[in-house]
Order: structure tokens, then sequence, then C-alpha cells
């Protein structure tokens, strides 16, 4: 559906999108992954023809969007990151409003409207103004926007920040019902469980650049099976030289009182590494994580990631 | 044109939810031109009269003299005078029933005769503010005028006095003439002095009064005054609709809608129609206002041509603001200091006329002389189409251009706002 080819955004010397290249199939809920400032609202902001990249091109189901900006986006939907809404106007008016916008007129419109009211579990409130509404009906509301005129697919960019685990579970439950019906999302967010529970296949970005792409199980069996082990303490080089010389270990970061590990078979690795430290190290000190997500966005960027 | 529509219709509908902006801007002019057209426009006929009591305790030809000043026919006009008995007055004070008691003590014309000091009382209403104050003023020009006359007229005043009582014999032909004859020579002598007066009180009563006409002074006023204020808040109330482009920049709703079917030429198009719009309710509303003080109905050609002339100065002038601001604070800001300047020259406040020389040249390139004076051709002067050609022709011209050039920055901004 989306064919992303060496797609580049420069701001001066910084390069927030470098180069990046990805395909989303029909039907499928992609969702790109990474930290506040990796470069994926920038992505979503070229995808919904908001910006036009200094690199690269853009395909929509094969039609080029720098090519028919406004026929490629009367078929998508967007749902941006902080609400945009009316706060005067109804719900109800709302969505009367965008679904117009986008060419809904008359008994189409008035059932298109009825249908996300009531997914978004927002109908007894319809006639409220907005500004009544909590920050978790306002997000639902601003997901039902960009469903309203029944997209072909949909840019989700972290429709889930800042609101209660409520709302956020009644919002990822729309997303999933969104994508059984068989509409195309884009998801981007920065919470690991969401594209480990939502998404078909996932994207890891950081600093402008997709570290990884594939299903879940593809993306865990990139850390090899490995575990991870967190060590915190005071090291020298000395110290982290010799962890990295156990048997099947490989160092990723050394630095700030914490010592990363991948390794294969996390408790052994633990007893090889006590053995190293003679004893100097609480045991609460080190953990062990098993393949995940997170081992891997560790063990591609040396860092966690975090809200 | 369905879409175009469809922008609009939702930007009046949020204006119709938040209205308190909108209300203001139409009840500054209609408010500000009443408020000038009571505090100025008050007609003779409703000044108040000085309720005047006169306890007239003499019977002499002095004190008939005084008190019938009061009630001639032109201080009938200011005065409503009412005539006691001994004692009355101070009643009628007391229950607020008269603004000033004149009291006219005993022996008042003997004692005139007499050439002894005399002392007239006047008592206020202390409830009253100003009409007592007139009447007492009055008092007192009469009082000086009576006291020169029996200064000038004293010999023969004297020589009429033993006929004055009461069993006095009646005087000869010889008494009457001799005394008359004192009376004209004591004037022709006194006449280089008092003749002509120094000071006169003809002009405070005796001065024409307009002709009345059907046209009350305070509408007149109103009209006069209205034109000017309702050009300067049809401004800022067009202001309030363009400002909306950047407000939605903020609201991030124009970033929703640039990433719809929907070009942010559309956009721009639809803030100037929704623009437009609201300067053509208040239009309306200041028109509608106006007509039920208008003394004729004036040349429709002119006034709606005028009107649409107007709209597509305000908005271009707003586009053209919000263009160059690039924010909407900035924009504000610049907006109300330009067109308070401009509303100064313009005549929006004061008569053009009244300006030095210099500002009137300048008043000329603003939209808000050529509004204003378009209106006060049609309203107040009876002009007609023709009359004011030239003020359609500038302001549609001007108007035309700023909106141009306006919309050239404000697409910019709209790109940069649907990007950021």
């Amino acid at each position: 559906m989306f064919q992303v080819q060496h797609l580049t955004k420069r701001y001066g010397d910084l390069r927030a999108v470098d180069g990046i290249s990805f395909e989303v199939r029909r039907g499928e809920l992609y969702g790109l992954l990474g930290p506040n400032g990796a470069g994926k609202t920038t992505t979503m902001s070229m995808l919904s023809g908001l910006l036009s990249p200094d690199e690269g091109r853009i395909l929509f189901d094969g039609v080029d969007l720098a090519a028919k900006p406004l026929e490629v986006k009367a078929r998508l939907g967007v749902v941006p990151q902080e609400p945009a809404l009316y706060a005067t106007l109804s719900a109800r008016e709302n969505l009367r409003f965008w679904g117009g916008l986008y060419g809904l007129a008359g008994s189409a419109l008035d059932k298109a409207v009825d249908r996300v009211l009531e997914e978004t579990g927002l109908a007894v409130r319809a006639k409220e103004p907005v500004k009544n509404f909590s920050g978790g009906m306002k997000r639902r509301l601003n997901l039902g926007i960009g469903l309203v005129h029944r997209p072909q697919a949909v840019l989700m960019d972290e429709p889930t920040v800042g609101i209660d685990v409520q709302a956020r579970l009644n919002i990822l439950q729309v997303v999933r019902d969104v994508a059984a019906a068989g509409t195309t999302v884009l998801y981007t967010t920065h919470y690991l469980e969401e594209v480990e529970t939502l998404c078909d296949r996932i994207a890891i970005m950081d600093h402008g650049k997709i570290l990884a792409e594939g299903t879940l199980d593809e993306l865990k069996r990139q850390v090899g099976g490995k575990d991870l082990l967190t060590v915190t303490g005071t090291f020298d080089a000395e110290t982290a030289r010799k962890a990295g010389a156990i048997d099947g270990a490989q160092v990723l970061t050394a630095e700030n009182g914490r010592l990363l590990l991948s390794v294969e078979g996390g408790r052994g690795a633990v007893e090889a590494l006590t053995a190293i430290l003679a004893g100097k190290l609480p045991a609460e000190g080190i953990t062990i994580q098993p393949p995940s997500l997170s081992a891997l966005f560790l063990n591609l960027t040396g860092r966690e990631l975090r809200d | 044109m369905r879409r175009l529509l469809l922008l609009v219709s939702k930007d009046l509908k949020r204006k119709l939810r938040a209205p308190v902006g909108l209300a203001v801007l139409l009840a500054f002019p209609i408010v500000f031109a009443g408020m000038l057209a009571l505090v100025f426009g008050s007609s003779g006929d409703s000044t108040p009269k000085v309720r005047l009591v006169v306890e007239n305790r003499d019977t002499g030809f002095a004190a008939s003299a005084l008190s019938s000043a009061f009630t001639s026919k032109q201080m009938a006009e200011h005065f409503d005078v009412r005539t006691v008995g001994k004692g009355e007055g101070a009643a009628l004070i007391e229950a607020g029933e008269a603004s000033a008691l004149l009291v006219i003590p005993e022996h008042l014309t003997q004692d005139v005769l007499d050439g002894k000091p005399v002392t007239l009382e006047m008592v206020r209403n202390p409830a009253e503010g100003i009409l007592p104050e007139v009447a007492e003023q009055l008092a007192r020009v009469l009082t000086e005028v009576l006291d020169g006359g029996a200064r000038v007229l004293r010999q023969p005043l004297s020589d009429l006095r033993p006929y004055l009582g009461e069993g006095s014999p009646a005087p000869t032909d010889s008494n009457v003439i001799e005394i008359s004859l004192a009376v004209k020579r004591t004037i022709e002598g006194a006449e280089g002095l008092v003749f002509p007066p120094a000071i006169t009180l003809k002009g405070a009563f005796e001065e024409k009064k307009p002709e009345k006409s059907d046209e009350n002074t305070g509408s007149l006023i109103f009209l006069a005054v209205l034109p000017g204020v309702a050009v300067y808040a049809l401004f800022l109330v067009a202001d309030n609709g363009m400002r909306d482009v950047l407000a939605e920049g903020t609201l991030g709703t124009m970033r929703r809608q640039l990433a719809g079917p929907i070009g942010p030429g559309t956009l721009l198009l639809g803030k100037g129609l929704y623009a437009g719009a609201l300067a053509l309710i208040a239009l309306a509303v200041f028109s509608a206002v106006a007509a039920v003080f208008l003394p004729r109905v004036p040349s429709i050609p002119g006034y709606l041509l005028l009107s649409l002339a107007l709209i597509l100065a305000v908005v271009g002038c707003s586009a053209l603001i919000y263009g160059l601001a690039g924010t909407e604070r900035k924009g504000a800001t610049f907006a109300s200091a330009i067109y308070l300047v401009m509303g100064f020259l313009g005549g929006s406040f004061v008569d053009v006329t009244n300006l030095p020389k210099g500002m009137q040249a300048i008043a000329h390139w603003t939209p808000f002389y050529w509004a204003t004076s378009g209106y006060r051709t049609l309203l107040e002067k009876g002009g007609g189409l023709a009359d004011v050609l030239p003020a359609i022709a500038v302001l549609t011209v001007l108007g035309a251009t700023l909106l141009l050039a306006g919309s050239v920055f404000l697409k910019k901004g709209v790109a940069r706002g649907g990007a950021a």
C-alpha cells in the first residue's frame, strides 16, 4: 500500500529522516517504534503530504504522493499526536465537518458519523461541546475523525500519549478493530508493549534511520536468542574487557556505572561475571532480560527506549 | 464550492458558540454613537423649567414689576412661576415642589422710593442642582436692573411719592406733565451712560430659535457618529475572522485540514469568505440600527456597492496584516495599532476637516476615510451612487490589492503551519 523509498528530510545540518525505505502492505498494521526525536513524526508528516521530502519518494497504491497529493490524501486518514478538534463544536458536529471535508454528504455522512460515535464509545456524549470532554474522550474523538470517511489507510502518530490506562486500552481496541476490518494502519509509538501487542510488522527507528524491521518474532531472532545482562556498579576498563571475554558474551555499553552485555545463557554468564568481579557486586545489581524488543533496541542503540 | 461552504459554515457555527467577542464589536459603535447622541443631542423641549415660587409681600409697583418680570412671555419658556401668599413658599420648597423661592419683602416699593437699601430673599431647594442656581442668577440680574433704575430715576420718583399712598390726592395734569418731563430728561441725561448698554442679556433670551424640523438632534448626532465608528468596528470584525487562519494553526486543525483533500488556497479562500461573512453580518446589524434613525432612505445601489467594496477592503487589510505578521499574537498587536491610527486619520472618531492639513492629506490613503466619507455622503447629505463612486472605486482597488498581497504571504504561512 505504502512504498517509501530513500526518504530524507533535513533541517539545516540535522538529518531528521535519513534515507529510510520501507513498505507497508495492504491491510497490515505496521508499527514505527522509536524514542522521541527518532524522526517518526517527520516521517508521518511526509507520508500525510504535509511536508515535502528533500529526497526520496512515497508511493501510495502506486500513485506518487508528490505528483497527486489531493488524490492520495483523500484516501488517507490522519490521526495527529495532539487532538486537533474544534472545542466549541460537539463531537457529532466535529465528525460531520471532517466527514464532509472528505466528500461525505447526506445519509452516508449521517451513517458514518453514527458508526464512529459507536466505535469510539462517544454516542451518549455526541451532542456535548468537545471542551467538556476528558483527555481520553478527546483522544477517542481525535481517532474517530481520522476514520469517519473509511480511509484505505490510516496514519496514527502516537495516539495514546498522555492518557490514562483505561483510555489507552479503549484506543488500542479501536485500532485493532480498524485493522481487523481491513484498513491499513501505520502506527508510531515509543511504547514497546503497544507495538508488541498490536503490530503485524515493526520498524525500529532512531536518529532518522530504520535500524531493524520485521515481525516481532523476526526481530527477536535478530537478538540471536541472547539474554540481556545489565550490571550496575563501578567498573574499570579492565573489568569491561574481561566481561566481554566471557564465552558467548558481547559488551553493548560500559558507561555511567552500567555494564550492558548480550549473553548466551544468562545464568552461566552471571556466574562467570561474579567470578571476574571477585564477589564485589551485590546480587541486586544484576538483571537478566530474556530476548525482547527492548533487548533488541538496547542491542541496536546501546540505550533503553524510554518515555 | 461545497467544501468552501462547509468551511465557512463551520467557522460561523464556531463563532456563534462563542459570540461574546463579536457581540462586543457589534455593540461598540451603536453604544458609542448612542451615548454621544444622548449627551449632545437633547433638544430644548426636554430641558426642565425652573419652578420658581414668588412670595410677594408688597403690593407696590416695584414689587409688581419684579414679579411680572418672571412671568413675561420670554421667561415663561424657562420659568414656571407660581405666586403665593406669605409663608406658603417655604412649605412648597420643603415638599420639593419648587426649585427656588423668591421672597419680595413688605414695603419694597416704599423703600425703593425712599432710597433705602432693600434685600430680596432667595431660598434654594438643596435637592436640585442647576435650576435653583439659574433662578438665583436671574433674580440677581433683575435686582441690579431695579436698583439701577431706582438710582437714576430717584428725583422723578420722589416727586411721584405724594400721589401713591392711600387717600392721597390725584395728581393734576400739570403734575403729570412735570413728572413725565423729569423722567424724560433724566433718561436722556443718562443715555450716554446706559445706551447702548455695555452688557446686554438680549441674546440669552431673544435669540431666534432654530426652526424645528422633523429630524431630532439626537438622531442626527447618532447618524453623524455611527458611520465612522461602524467602519472602525467593521475592520475589527474582519480582523477577528482572518485571525482564525493563524488560530487554527495553533489548534492543529489547519494541519489536519491540509492533510485532507484540501489545498492551502481553498483553506484561505474559506477564511476570507468567513471574514467577509462576519463583516456582512456586522454591516447588516449597523444598517438595521441606522435605518431606525434615518430621515430618508439612502441610495440603495450606492449603499450596497459601497458596503461590498468596504467588505473587500476590510478582508484585504486583515489578510495582509496577518500574512506579514506570521503569528496570531503579533498580528493582533499590529492590527490594533494600525486600525487605531487609520481610524483616527480616516475620520472614524473625529471629522477629518478638524485634523491638521498634513494629516488630512494622509487620511486619503486610508480605507477608513473613503468608507466613512462615503457613508456620510449617503446618509447625511442624501447623496446618490454617483457621489460615492470614487469611494467605491478606491475601496475596491485597495481591497483587491491588499487581498492579493495578503494571500501570497498568508499562503506561505499556512504552508509553514501545515509543515510545523
